[in-house]
């Protein structure tokens, strides 16, 4: 399961760091990513959300949608052995790389603005129980 | 001798190193252990910390850390033949940044994901918090200044870059509004920007800008102005939101750092291109800057780095999902950075030749030519690279000049940012109101510093060679990567255990720092160049202190001993 969306502690090619983990008194500079933050926190919450309900065990991964060039292959790879078309792959990667996706094996349940977590939950679990049904 | 054989060997001795050194370091110095959570699970938000696969972790990682440095201290280096630059890039990878990258990670996981400066309060002693703000403040303006005269070199050098770099801001800023409004993904926008931004490529070299007439209407240089220019973008582009400008740019340079990789690697394979250098140039004119210890100071990233205790500690440590993934994430991105800086010797020496953009003895016949025309020669080596792809020469220099221009772009914007907050930081310390409340004062001074250092007396067109300013630069990140040195070897002696593998390269930094800082110093008062000497004198004194507190903590950690509680604070395993 990928949960896609940006994260604030680092840019390409700067050879450093977008932010100093923010735990200097009062002053970190995590507040001119206040965009970002809320989206992290929007996704952070869908996270703890699937984790609490799916247990230890379940491949949750967040990442980065800069990081095309794990997130490109992979969203194909499970695309493709759920048995997405070539075009409805290339659907999948498109819309799963876009910040605020959630992407179970290789299906895109959400691109966009983070869900409500209960309502990503939902959609997981729907998902789940048909592959499970497929499978 | 071919460069695909010098590539060879050093990635084969890169992969012995992490096959062995690296599993030495994990198992008998960092003693990782599975058994041991991380804060990526104890502290688990989904937000911050967050168990993150190491492939995934690695990606975030690097390129993170890869940068412009690692391309253009070595492609200064070469100034001593190129031997001994890829004997200090190879050696200085596997037995220095290497333990420093995954020292600081594994400190830093075992210390709850914080930062090396913060834990340097606890491990050394609370004066080396506010040291390791002071280092780094120098750091970030030295950082700023050396890559605002890079891009300068390289824009007078290469007209024809300046449409598609100053067109990459419309294009970023579109792909960013274009992501927020329709909440839709980056990956197609972006890549049709890669695309536009090469094909301004061929319309820049069609219409190149130079602005030497307007340079001199106003009295200066075309490279001092286009410094100027470069501070007022800079100072603009770190007061707005990073999701209007900073954020989609890396969603280009993403593609543009696995695209530039590949030209090089595979150019390289492809041409079978010989270095064209000598191997140590002994034909070093008088008065140039001895190998020892200037070459140490010359290139800092590609063979050790304190930006990457930065990255490492703070950041990647918070997504750790096991404590033996130490290993991978920080052992590999230092190798990853090796590589990096090993291209770029590769470039300047058998490159060029590719590109017949002129001899070793032409490029390089003293110190000041060799650091002026470092970056000019990388961009024309990987044009030579490019060439055997079939990309026309001319086309393969523009597009290296706008990759490592948009590289160091965005660490100015960083880099001024970063400073902003070490600026409040540093004041609020100080008990100093006025900075610590106003953003704007702030950020002026985080740009005002670096600029006159960019445009010092005697710099500019004709004054001291940047290179002088770059071993500044390379100076005080070899600082910061010792307090971190010096943190992790603290650390691992109050666990027991020998630090030596901390201890070599960290006497070496300390050894080659203060020898550079001290002849510098003399050089800079000799010619009476009164901004670098005190410069100079400020950093040569934090490297004393950070000798001395490090001495200090390093003698009590070897002769006290750790209690239980101590050692559960401070992530021993014993």
């Amino acid at each position: 399961m990928l949960l896609v969306r940006e994260w604030e502690g680092g840019h390409t090619g700067s050879g450093c760091c977008g932010t100093l983990g923010g735990e200097h008194s009062e002053i970190d500079n995590r507040g001119e990513t206040a965009h970002t933050r809320s989206r992290m926190e929007s996704m952070g919450a869908v996270y703890r959300t699937v984790r609490e309900h799916l247990g230890e065990d379940a491949d949750i991964q967040i990442v980065d949608p800069r990081n095309t060039m794990y997130l490109v292959p992979v969203i194909w790879r499970d695309a493709r052995r759920g048995g997405a078309s070539l075009g409805a792959a290339a659907r999948a990667v498109h819309r799963g790389t876009a910040d605020g996706a959630i992407v179970a094996d290789g299906e895109v349940l959400f691109a966009g603005n983070p869900p409500a977590a209960d309502v990503a939950l939902e959609a997981i679990r729907t998902h789940l129980a048909r592959s499970g049904e497929a499978g | 001798m071919p460069a695909v054989v010098i590539m060879v060997t050093v990635l084969a001795l890169f992969a012995l190193a992490y096959r062995f050194y690296a599993t030495y370091l994990a198992r008998r110095v960092y003693a990782l252990d599975d058994s041991i959570t991380t804060p990526a699970h104890t502290l688990e938000d989904g937000v911050d910390y967050v168990p993150t696969n190491k492939h995934v972790l690695f990606g975030h990682h690097f390129t993170s850390v890869a940068g412009a440095a690692p391309i253009v201290g070595p492609a200064i280096a070469v100034f001593w033949g190129w031997v001994p630059a890829l004997l200090w890039v190879t050696l200085g990878t596997i037995f220095a940044a290497g333990v420093h990258d995954m020292g600081s990670l594994v400190v830093s996981v075992r210390n709850g994901g914080r930062n090396i400066g913060t834990i340097a309060g606890d491990i050394l002693n609370k004066r080396s918090r506010t040291m390791f703000l002071i280092i780094l403040f120098f750091l970030l303006t030295l950082v700023v200044a050396v890559f605002a005269v890079v891009i300068g070199i390289l824009l007078v050098g290469n007209p024809g870059a300046v449409i598609p770099i100053f067109a990459e801001i419309p294009l970023a800023i579109f792909i960013g509004a274009y992501i927020r409004r329709t909440n839709s993904s980056a990956l197609v926008p972006s890549i049709v920007g890669v695309l536009i931004l090469y094909g301004l490529i061929a319309v820049g070299q069609v219409f190149p800008i130079e602005i030497d007439g307007l340079a001199e209407s106003l009295g200066m240089g075309a490279r001092t102005l286009w410094i100027i220019i470069l501070y007022v973008y800079a100072f603009i582009a770190s007061r707005i939101p990073v999701w209007v400008l900073l954020q989609p740019r890396d969603y280009i340079n993403s593609h543009q750092l696995f695209i530039a990789l590949g030209v090089i690697f595979l150019g390289l394979i492809i041409g079978l291109d010989r270095v064209a250098a000598p191997a140590l140039n002994t034909n070093l004119p008088e008065g140039s800057p001895n190998f020892f210890p200037f070459l140490f100071v010359t290139i800092a990233c590609g063979a050790i780095s304190g930006f990457h205790t930065l990255v490492s500690s703070g950041t990647t440590a918070k997504q750790l999902d096991r404590d033996t993934d130490a290993k991978y994430v920080g052992y590999m991105g230092a190798l990853g950075e090796g590589a990096l800086a090993m291209g770029s010797i590769l470039a300047v020496t058998a490159g060029l030749a590719a590109a017949d953009a002129g001899t070793f003895t032409e490029l390089y016949p003293d110190f000041t030519t060799a650091s002026n025309g470092a970056v000019g020669n990388f961009v024309n080596g990987i044009a030579g690279f490019a060439s055997h792809l079939g990309i026309p020469l001319e086309l393969g220099a523009t597009f290296a000049a706008v990759v490592v221009i948009s590289f160091a772009a965005t660490s100015m914007d960083t880099g001024v940012r970063l400073q902003r907050y070490i600026v409040q930081e540093i004041a609020e310390t100080a008990g100093f109101a006025p900075l610590v409340r106003n953003l704007t004062l702030a950020t002026g001074v985080g740009v005002v510093a670096p600029l006159a250092l960019s445009l010092a007396p005697g710099g500019g067109e004709d004054g001291y060679a940047f290179g002088r300013l770059w071993t500044l630069f390379g100076t005080t990140n070899q600082l910061t990567a010792g307090l971190a040195l010096a943190v992790i070897a603290v650390w691992v002696t109050k666990g027991g255990r020998s630090a030596i593998v901390q201890l070599a390269p960290l006497v070496l930094l300390f050894t080659m720092t203060l020898w550079a800082l001290v002849a510098n110093l003399t050089d800079f008062i000799a010619q009476r160049d009164w901004v670098l000497a005190p410069l100079d004198a400020v950093i040569l004194a934090l490297a004393l202190w950070l000798i001395v507190e490090s001495g200090l903590a390093l003698r009590a950690a070897q002769r006290g001993s750790v209690d239980e509680a101590e050692a559960k604070d401070l992530g021993i395993n014993r």
